[in-house]
């Protein structure tokens, strides 16, 4: 870029102006992929939201102001929240597993933990199907082992989507807490034990205070993908399991209402830009950054 | 992330999307380029129209036809809208015909000459049916034997004789009808839709609903979820069925109480091939089309002089068959179309309540 010849070890670009000049064109390509791909088809999102004869804010009126669209978002709240805390209390100690195994081991155990990833979630859920039956195989073992006389109801309710969604979110929990765990210098989990801390209370108040970070990059992952979730809910829950983007898909596929659909589009956005900025104060980039490594 | 990339994205963005980026590009040239394109419901029909009416007729004319499926409403609303459509000729619910008049083109009928050969009732001026078939009663038949389960509304309604998790249709579509017939009220008294018989309907299925497991919505659903023993019952398309049986899957349906209705097909407004498409349907209700129908054995003949050739064992699943038809209620799609749309917010809130 620059003219001025540099020396060695110093950034490419001269001046201040050329620095940013060079930021601005290395921006550029995903800048324009992002405007075209994403920022564009938002706006058309926000405009045909406002496009109901009945004026702009009608359709938020209608969604906000129905018991009914109320029961969804809660709905897609209830399950985010369980989901959340459930791969937490899963997570952590699979994390807290690996992070203590020897390299041979861990390399093993990450790739059962990461395997699941590469699978389409279409795959995965419709797995699940199978094996929630109500003559599927674990109601068969269930039923076996004497535990149960009939088959429990486990598929096309809240139970089947509860299951699948922790599934499939669970990699995203313990990655972030992983990386969080390894990073704390051994020496402080030394340092508390040699000063007698039985190790419950190293646990409480060194390892866990010190992991929080990644506990909470973890929540919010969990949390945000939840609010969004679509196959593992429409295919394993029953009617009245809908969520928010069950909701948008039903609007759109079955009643053709897109303003409406738009509507519940951008409520699902801002929910989850809300939530995100919540998370925002408690999370580094740099956490954020830290995931899987 | 990898959730969103769902079904979303590959139908309503997608083609929101789609019609978007070609938007500029010349319409006409690109619609010129692709086959005639038929969409219809996947399975069991399906693979009935493309061996027995479109790829014959292809053949005839030496051309390309290109299948797909499933029909989505909201995917013909986008390419209308859109000015591409991508399909020409689709087989609808018939109160489509009705509900998506305004995405579909009139019928010229000097181009299917054969409509005059069929009952009036088939022939709508933008839909002409060319397979009959019936939404009916189902059974897992571990959980029922075949000649122990339930011959009408009344028995899919009645739990204590006949336990076990039900299944019905998404939509209100067939649910009116089943509910009132389950109701008590007689096959001719259904239509006209009104408030109060929406209201009976609505009470009915309230009912039932803590029994229904599963709103289906795809044809392939039912013979699936009853072969598996996870719904005991449920209503569903009878040529789904049919082909469930025949591959021995542990299934039965009656005819009793049976709501019979054709498979229509309309062309789609702003079909780049819709001349040709017309003369598709004109092939489709040909006899020598709809005698094929007898043979393949699940979606049966809408023209009578087909229909009569039919064996006695052909008959027995035949829904034009005098002793299947008396048994059941021909919908009525115009009336249909009405209780979709004018009861369209109280289905939904029923449905999340």
């Amino acid at each position: 870029m620059s003219a001025a010849q540099n020396a060695p070890g110093k950034p490419a670009s001269g001046t201040p102006a050329a620095a940013a000049f060079a930021t601005l064109f290395l921006l550029l390509p995903a800048g324009l992929v992002l405007g075209a791909a994403f920022l564009l088809p938002l706006a058309r999102l926000f405009g045909l939201s406002g496009s109901m004869p009945a004026g702009v804010l009608a359709p938020y009126l209608e969604l906000l102001g129905d018991d009914v669209y109320r029961k969804v978002f809660f709905n897609t709240v209830f399950f985010a929240i369980v989901v959340t805390a459930v791969t937490l209390v899963l997570g952590y100690p699979l994390a807290l597993a690996l992070a203590r195994m020897r390299a041979g081991w861990r390399a093993l155990f990450l790739l059962a933990v990461l395997m699941p990833l590469w699978i389409s979630v279409l795959v995965r859920t419709f797995s699940w199907m199978l094996l929630l039956e109500r003559n599927g195989p674990i109601n068969r073992a269930l039923i076996a082992s004497g535990l149960t006389d009939t088959p429990m109801s486990l598929l096309f309710n809240k139970t089947g989507v509860l299951i699948g969604m922790v599934h499939v979110l669970l990699p995203y929990a313990v990655l972030p807490i992983f990386g969080a765990i390894l990073r704390i210098d051994p020496a402080l989990l030394r340092a508390s034990e040699g000063l007698g801390a039985p190790r419950h209370v190293t646990f409480r108040r060194v390892l866990l205070p010190l992991s929080m970070r990644g506990v909470a990059t973890a929540a919010t992952f969990v949390f945000l993908l939840s609010l969004g979730f679509f196959i593992t809910p429409a295919l394993l829950g029953g009617a009245s399991e809908i969520t928010l983007s069950m909701l948008v898909e039903n609007l759109v596929n079955e009643r053709l209402a897109w303003p409406l659909a738009a509507a519940a589009s951008v409520i699902l956005l801002a929910l989850t830009l809300a939530l995100l900025a919540v998370a925002g104060r408690f999370l580094s980039p740099a956490a954020v950054a830290g995931v899987g490594r | 992330m990898l959730t969103r990339r769902g079904f979303l994205a590959a139908s309503a963005a997608g083609a929101a999307l789609g019609t978007q980026v070609l938007g500029g590009l010349s319409r006409a040239a690109l619609a010129q380029g692709r086959p005639l394109t038929f969409c219809s419901w996947g399975g069991a029909l399906s693979e009935l129209e493309k061996t027995a009416m479109l790829e014959p007729f292809a053949r005839s004319k030496g051309i390309e036809i290109v299948h797909t499926s499933p029909t989505a409403y909201a995917k013909i609303k986008a390419m209308v809208e859109g000015g591409t459509p991508e399909w020409d000729l689709v087989d609808v619910g018939g109160r489509y015909i009705f509900q998506g008049a305004d995405f579909l083109e009139p019928l010229d009928l000097s181009l299917i000459p054969n409509a005059k050969k069929l009952d009036a009732g088939w022939v709508t001026p933008k839909g002409i049916f060319t397979s009959t078939g019936a939404t009916v009663i189902a059974w897992n038949t571990k959980a029922l034997p075949a000649d122990k389960g339930p011959a009408s509304w009344k028995d899919f309604w009645d739990v204590k004789t006949f336990p076990g998790p039900r299944g019905l249709y998404k939509p209100f579509y067939y649910n009116y009808e089943a509910a009132l017939l389950a109701a008590g009220v007689p096959r001719a008294d259904v239509y006209p839709v009104t408030d109060d018989k929406v209201k009976m309907a609505l009470d009915k299925l309230r009912e039932l609903k803590p029994h229904v497991k599963v709103w289906w919505s795809a044809g392939a659903q039912p013979p699936q979820l009853l072969a598996s023993g996870e719904l005991a019952m449920s209503s569903a398309w009878s040529g789904r069925i049919f082909a469930g049986i025949k591959e021995k899957a542990p299934v039965a349906m009656t005819y009793k109480d049976g709501i019979a209705w054709g498979n229509a097909w309309v062309v789609v407004k702003g079909s780049p091939h819709k001349a040709m498409a017309m003369q598709a349907i004109n092939y489709a209700i040909s006899e020598e089309a709809q005698t094929r129908l007898l043979d393949v054995g699940t979606y049966g003949p809408v023209l009578g002089a087909a229909a009569a050739k039919g064996t006695a064992d052909q008959k027995t699943w035949m829904v034009s068959a005098p002793e299947n038809a008396r048994d059941m209620l021909i919908i009525n799609e115009e009336q249909a179309a009405l209780y979709s749309a004018k009861y369209e917010a109280e289905w939904n809130r029923f449905q999340l309540s």
